[in-house]
């Protein structure tokens, strides 16, 4: 069972003609032998199917009603919040049976009743692959971690030693057997995920926004995978995904639900895209550029103010930075940052680019002065001096004046119990009470979008909510370096347009940011861009540059 | 990015890698009893030469490494050691042989032995764990006790999955901290601190129950819930090198004993 490599990138860039529900019928032979699966796939049907969580007054999911064919692609669409996870998570059988809550209507996997079959039983028909891959690896080892679906389902240890390599193969890790699970890039995990719940031959295969995580090479990777499954036809594809623009090419049929959890819209993507546009738009979705030609809509680029000419005060430069970790059993050390250079000017944003591991979050780190270079130097600007500073030895105060970070979980750094309370926990630093009431709080709150969530606790905050919370905190204090990791992750439009309006208003201050992303979207919106591979600064220059001549690949999703 | 030490694993194939965890296990569990309950400082230092020899010539370990890892314990074994020969009700008594005596300073033979067996013992624990656990990876030792003891699966997986989350929940700590000190934010006194700590630590918590409430999730839909028989992908077998080893480690056993008992 050769798996021929295809030439699928080509395909997600093609033009309209190719969206079509029939679009996988033409693409020639299956790379994959149906081999693949036990049987037939099996179709899906809902009739008025909902569910509410136990303590939940509001149902995540309402009134669903659709078919779908067997080895037909299903794409979901909605706002952060309308129960797709939830959907996905009834199609895996894990809702009612793993988690508490009410169940309304009827949902039918094949010729399983999901609510009346016990949870193994449709678990064994259905792979459902989550969006974060660090949590659902289990075993340490890539072909224990393939081998472990297996074992739970009691397959013979023959039929297991042939599977494994097969299921391998099947997303592009053939030859990864003896490898660490934990060596693996984010895209690497992602396709072993896949590997895992393909391996039993399931007949169903659910998609959490599987490459939600992954770099844009990371996300090629994964979805390059997915359109040989889907031309396979030998499986059912249930599909969640915010990058439209990647997965609409795959599918046959779009489910699109609103905010709480209702159905909008089911049919053929052109179909549910033509007459759900403006829908679309108001709920905040993320359009992409190849519905455009069917809406006519607005382009979908992040607006930014016209860029001013920076002003060519330095406020941090970094010089020849070199990061070294000590790695496991030789004693030797792995160069997580080899000799960057970098500078960074007042009122200057720039976007800091490069794969999963190519050495962002490190650079982050250093520059902030939380890891110290092995060599090279950081400097940064104090009260509007020259960058003669090191980060490193600031004290804590002075430090929260000159730079500010917002990592890339806004929750490990929450530390009251409410939103209005956390923003007003950065006010000591300017030497005035963590008083929730300050104006200075209440216009955070407000410019974020945030105002109605004041009250609330922020652990109990969607992501998103939590990384404009974890920004507004930080903007409060009104840091002269800013430094976001991935600002706009898990933001649908409206709220990154939140974001990048605050940054502008920020910018506008002189402030200089510096944000780490792999969100094509960002790049527009940056006056330079940074771009590091394997530890390397391999580019650094305009945004425009960056666009016309991406130094990654030439039709990556970087061009968006 | 990695917070923790790097495992201590075999370099190099060698005889305790490939007997099953288990037979190390009952070798370990016999040799840990006797150096116990045994008085005196012979058999526990008969022990500790044949757990050196094992791990200089049997382990597969990286020998350079070693000494790294059991410092903190031979540390401990130390400074118990000589608190046990310093401060012992035996120096204050008369009859006592004296061994050693210097200005107030007496100590007396029976404080001697005292303070050696228990540096003994101690130095035997952190060899036998180094032999029992580090000689094979742990995927290995839970296949093991599932197939030959029939422990339970569920229990010996689900401990190997949380074994994953330890290394995340590492970097989170530091990320907590250094969230908080470029947030300005410095809690003064002691209360103060201690308070900060209690919220760290609550932050960690929520963060750890996140991620194992996922991966329980993940697992589940897996089939790990299943209550059929499971299959066995690693099978560990029991031969003849186990029966071997496991009869030289009970000999090594009762030769200590044998000294002790002279």
């Amino acid at each position: 069972m050769a798996a021929r490599p295809r030439a699928a990138p080509g395909r997600r860039a093609g033009g309209l003609s190719e969206l079509t529900p029939t679009v996988a019928d033409h693409l020639g032979d299956a790379p994959f032998g149906i081999a693949g699966t036990s049987g037939t796939p099996p179709s899906i049907l809902a009739r008025d199917f909902g569910w509410t969580y136990r303590g939940r007054t509001r149902p995540a999911l309402a009134g669903l009603s659709f078919d779908v064919p067997p080895g037909h692609v299903l794409l979901v669409i909605g706002p952060s919040g309308s129960g797709k996870s939830t959907l996905a998570r009834a199609l895996a059988g894990l809702v009612p049976h793993e988690l508490p809550g009410s169940w309304c209507g009827f949902l039918r996997v094949g010729d399983l009743d999901v609510a009346a079959t016990p949870a193994r039983v449709v678990s064994g028909r259905t792979g459902i692959v989550f969006q974060e891959p660090e949590s659902q690896l289990v075993m340490p080892r890539v072909e224990d971690e393939v081998a472990f679906g297996l074992e739970n389902r009691g397959w013979g240890r023959l039929a297991m030693k042939a599977r494994v390599p097969e299921a391998l193969e099947l997303v592009g890790l053939a030859g990864f057997e003896t490898r660490a699970t934990a060596a693996l890039s984010g895209g690497e995990q992602q396709r072993l995920a896949i590997a895992d719940v393909l391996a039993p031959m399931p007949g169903l295969l659910v998609l959490d926004e599987p490459t939600a995580n992954l770099d844009p090479p990371g996300m090629d990777g994964v979805f390059e995978r997915l359109t040989g499954i889907a031309s396979a036809r030998a499986r059912t594809l249930v599909i969640i995904e915010h990058r439209l623009d990647a997965a609409l090419p795959l599918a046959d049929l779009v489910l699109l639900l609103d905010a709480g959890g209702r159905q909008l819209a089911f049919g053929p993507p052109g179909e549910v895209c033509r007459a759900h546009a403006e829908e679309l738009a108001r709920l905040g979705s993320w359009v992409p550029r190849a519905w455009q030609a069917w809406t006519a809509g607005e382009p979908p680029v992040l607006k930014p103010e016209p860029a001013q000419p920076p002003a060519a005060r330095a406020v941090l430069v970094a010089d020849s930075v070199t990061v070294r970790y000590p790695t496991a059993a030789e004693g030797g050390d792995r160069v997580a940052l080899a000799a960057v250079s970098l500078v960074l000017n007042a009122g200057e944003r720039v976007a800091l680019v490069g794969p999963n591991g190519s050495g962002k979050s490190t650079l982050l780190f250093a520059l902030g002065g939380l890891r110290r270079p092995s060599s090279g130097t950081v400097r940064v600007a104090e009260r509007g001096g020259p960058p003669d500073r090191d980060p490193a030895r600031l004290p804590g105060r002075s430090l929260a004046h000159v730079l500010g970070l917002v990592f890339q979980n806004p929750e490990l750094g929450f530390v009251e119990s409410t939103c209005a309370g956390e923003v007003a926990a950065s006010l000591p630093v300017l030497g005035r009470p963590a008083d929730a009431s300050d104006p200075d709080v209440v216009r955070a709150l407000r410019d974020f979008g945030l105002e109605a969530l004041a009250g609330e606790d922020p652990f109990r905050l969607s992501e998103g909510e939590q990384r404009r919370l974890g920004i507004a905190a930080a903007s409060v204090i009104g840091p002269s370096i800013l430094l976001v990791d991935e600002p706009t992750f898990a933001l649908d439009r409206r709220g990154a347009e939140a974001v990048v309006a605050q940054l502008d208003r920020l910018r506008t201050g002189g402030q200089a940011q510096l944000l780490a992303t792999h969100d094509p979207r960002l790049i527009p919106a940056c006056d330079r861009v940074v771009a590091l591979d394997r530890g390397r600064a391999i580019f650094d220059g305009t945004a425009a540059e960056f666009l016309a001549h991406p130094p990654f690949r030439p039709a990556g999703p970087w061009r968006g | 990015m990695s917070f923790l030490p790097a495992p201590l694993e075999p370099i190099r194939p060698a005889l305790l890698t490939r007997v099953a965890p288990v037979t190390r296990l009952v070798v370990g569990i016999a040799w840990l009893g006797v150096a116990v309950v045994a008085a005196g400082p012979a058999v526990p230092m008969v022990l500790a030469v044949a757990g050196v020899g094992s791990l200089v010539l049997l382990s597969g370990l990286p020998l350079q490494r070693v000494p790294g890892r059991l410092a903190p314990l031979g540390l401990a074994a130390l400074g118990l050691g000589l608190l046990t020969v310093l401060v012992n009700p035996a120096n204050g008594d008369p009859a006592a042989r004296v061994a050693m005596a210097a200005g107030p300073l007496r100590v007396t033979e029976t404080a001697l032995w005292a303070g050696a067996t228990i540096a003994l013992r101690l130095a035997v624990i952190a060899l036998v764990s180094l032999l029992a656990f580090a000689t094979s990876d742990p995927t290995r030792l839970a296949d093991s006790l599932v197939q030959q003891w029939r422990v339970p699966y569920r229990f010996a997986y689900g401990t190997l999955a949380a074994l994953r989350i330890v290394p995340l929940l590492a970097a989170d700590w530091t990320a907590i901290g250094t969230v908080r000190r470029l947030r300005g934010i410095e809690p003064r006194g002691v209360l103060g601190r201690v308070g900060a700590f209690g919220r760290r630590l609550m932050v960690l918590l929520v963060s750890a129950v996140r991620r194992a409430e996922r991966m329980a999730l993940a697992m589940d839909a897996r089939g790990f819930d299943g209550d059929q028989p499971r299959g066995v992908f690693r099978p560990v077998s029991l031969g003849w090198l186990d029966a071997a080893v496991l009869a030289a480690g009970l000999a090594i056993a009762m030769a200590a004993l044998a000294v002790g008992m002279r």
